[in-house]
């Protein structure tokens, strides 16, 4: 007999034997379904958490930093306060070496409308740069002009949820939009860019000059802003830009030696390894206590198997008496086990499938069970099902004819 | 050539630190188409005689020749292949499979012996056809009279075409009319096909329908004599009357 026909011919006892004993294989699936259902939502939670920080990364943009404030108790400080960081800072970063862009950010939320449609959107006041650091298109109109952008005008580029929220899908070009208590003029929609990975909106935004927002949105000190968006050369180590970067700040903030630095530099690399590192420790944890439940699964259908080996002895007794051997009891079992773990592993994918989706409708989030958790999961349970099945086949195989008749 | 030759075949078992010599010197030629009753009182060793012609098990001293082949020191796999290409079995018990239709019983030697699914039917429909079961393939055991499984399992034994059936008290759990018609039925398959049977029974009458009756006492042959006119078993359910199943 062909392996491949001894192979099917067993699979085929083995799929009447499951099948005949239903409740039972349906309890033992149970244990490995709970096991798989468990591995694959933890891998679809790790995939999406991590294509999420990705996202969130990648959306920074290109080799990109930023720079925010940090607050230290400086000594000797006096009179009118310093605003920790400001748009002569943005400007002079542009004089590093490795830095291609800096764009200065003030950045808000605000109630918007058009007519009588009304919204809330986040509003950026910031310069052209941004839209090449950010790598943000234009899709109808223009950016504003670098007149606009050094002095401020009542102008602004608007995403493409308000176009849809505010306009209907109409042309906003040229129409006058309501924000807070002021009047700008939509000169340029953008392209869509989607949800970020977490859910949050990217195209609810406006974008306006510096100036336009400190005036009429967000009084501040003289200069400050919230932080400083910067590109770097992509060929530049981002160790090396940062010390650019912290040379040039801690000189223009006067830092003499031994003061810690007054802005912390964050680059995109920073936050991935902070990031993946964090999930890294996660997904561990999640993955070991799945793995635990399979575990405990496999046991379940090994105890399943040996009780059924031991039920079955007069059957693999008229077996063995008209002639299966060794290898076509060994089979029967085996895959008996192997497919009883399928089954459940199957179900248990199922499961998973529906509640991560249930999980991704709630969040917002980009959850889906993928064909690597789904192979994964498959090739998990059926691992289980011969290393778990092999015991109780192997103690069949070895049953002595005479004996497995004799007994009842 | 025999079908079986035995020759100074013993056979042992530890049963605790004694040793029970269960088989002691047997030498045994059967030819092709007798049917051969073993006899003997109970514990003489007429089951163990079986398992070995069956090789089930093997002897512990002498050889067995099975077709011309030496069989005695087989591994189990090629004991296994021996069993399903030239021995049929016929148990006190039937061992059917439960739950198991009269069909799938029948197919399941062929089912080890690699025949495809199609020819598996085939060839099992016309064993059950032939021990007069042709209309009860998909009942399971359970839904049979111990007659009719009895049938079910003749069937199985033959569905090979093996040239030996070896019965272990076939008719120890029927009564006498089912009993008279299985013996019918290998009598008529001696006669018309040459198989060769070897058969053990406790009763007198059953051991009269052979050709050959070997008794058994505390593990050696004790008489081994032709029957002159075995009886024809179709004669004693004739004798028996009423209506038949
Ligand atoms: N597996 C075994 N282990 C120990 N002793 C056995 C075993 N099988 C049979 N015997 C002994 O061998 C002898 C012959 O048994 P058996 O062949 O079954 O007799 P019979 O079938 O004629 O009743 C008996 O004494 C029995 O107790
Ligand atoms: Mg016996």
């Amino acid at each position: 007999m062909s392996s491949l026909r001894l192979l099917l011919s067993a699979f085929r006892l083995a799929l009447v034997s499951v099948r005949k004993s239903g409740v039972r294989s349906l309890l033992t699936a149970l244990g490995i379904l709970i096991g798989v259902a468990a591995v694959t939502i933890v891998v679809a939670l790790g995939e999406g958490a991590t294509r999420a920080v990705q996202g969130t990364i990648d959306s920074m943009g290109e080799n990109a930093f930023t720079v925010t404030p940090r607050s230290v108790a400086r000594s000797g400080a006096r009179g009118q306060r310093v605003p920790p960081l400001t748009e002569a800072d943005a400007a002079a970063l542009t004089e590093a070496p490795t830095v291609r862009h800096a764009a200065p950010l003030l950045s808000s939320l605000t109630q918007v409308s058009y007519r009588e449609n009304n919204t809330a959107a986040e509003i950026y006041g910031t310069s052209l740069a941004f839209f090449d650091i950010r790598a943000w298109k234009v899709d109808d109109g223009a950016l504003w002009s670098p007149e606009a952008d050094s002095i401020g005008g009542s102008v602004c580029v608007i995403g493409r949820t308000l176009v849809q929220e505010l306009f209907d899908g109409g042309d906003p070009v040229g129409q006058l939009l309501r924000i807070g208590r002021a009047t700008l003029r939509v000169v340029g929609t953008l392209e869509p860019k989607g949800r970020s990975p977490f859910g949050q909106d990217q195209d609810n935004v406006i974008l306006v000059p510096l100036a336009t927002m400190r005036a009429k949105f967000y009084p501040t000190a003289p200069g400050q802003i919230h932080r400083v968006l910067l590109s770097a050369d992509p060929e530049a180590r981002p160790a090396r830009v940062t010390e650019e970067i912290t040379q040039i700040l801690r000189q223009r903030h006067r830092l003499p030696d031994g003061v810690e630095n007054d802005f912390r530099v964050r680059s995109q690399e920073e936050f991935r390894a902070m990031q993946q590192q964090v999930f890294g420790v996660l997904e561990v944890l999640l993955l070991s206590i799945a793995t635990i439940s399979l575990l405990v699964g496999g046991i379940g259908v090994m105890n399943i198997m040996l009780v059924s080996v031991a039920e079955r002895t007069r059957e693999i007794g008229i077996r063995m008496a008209i002639g299966a051997r060794e290898l076509d009891i060994l089979l029967q079992f085996l895959l008996e086990a192997v497919l009883l773990c399928l089954l459940g592993g199957l179900a248990g994918a199922l499961l998973a499938a529906l509640a991560v989706g249930g999980f991704g409708q709630l969040t917002g989030w980009d959850m889906r069970v993928s064909w690597r958790a789904l192979t994964v999961a498959l090739a998990t349970s059926s691992g289980i099902g011969v290393l778990f099945g092999f015991l109780p086949a192997r103690r069949a195989a070895a049953l002595d004819p005479i004996q497995a008749l004799g007994r009842e | 050539m025999a079908l079986i030759e035995l020759s100074k075949v013993g056979k042992d078992y530890a049963s605790g630190p004694e040793v029970v010599r269960a088989l002691k010197e047997v030498d045994l030629e059967i030819g092709a188409g007798e049917f051969v009753a073993v006899i003997g009182a109970s514990g003489s060793g007429k089951s163990t005689l079986m398992n070995i012609l069956g090789c089930l098990d093997r002897p512990t001293r002498g050889s067995y020749r099975l077709a011309g082949v030496d069989v005695s020191g087989r591994s189990a796999d090629a004991r296994a292949i021996v069993r399903n290409r030239l021995i049929g079995f016929v148990f006190q018990g039937f061992n059917l499979l439960p739950r198991t239709t009269a069909l799938e019983n029948v197919e399941l030697p062929l089912v080890y012996r690699g025949v495809s699914a199609r020819a598996r039917r085939r060839r099992a429909i016309a064993a059950l056809a032939k021990v007069g079961l042709a209309d009860r393939l998909g009942h399971s055991p359970a839904q049979l009279s111990g007659g009719q499984q009895q049938r079910v399992a003749i069937a199985r034994a033959l569905v090979t075409d093996p040239p030996l059936v070896l019965a272990d008290e076939p008719t120890g759990n029927l009564d006498t009319r089912t009993s008279y018609e299985v013996l019918a039925l290998l009598q008529a398959l001696v006669r018309d096909r040459g198989l060769t049977v070897v058969l053990v029974t406790h009763e007198p009458d059953i051991a009269a329908c052979a050709s050959r009756v070997v008794t058994v006492r505390d593990g050696r042959i004790q008489a081994d004599e032709r029957t002159a006119e075995p009886t024809r078993a179709a004669r004693l359910l004739e004798e028996l009357g009423g209506a038949p199943e």
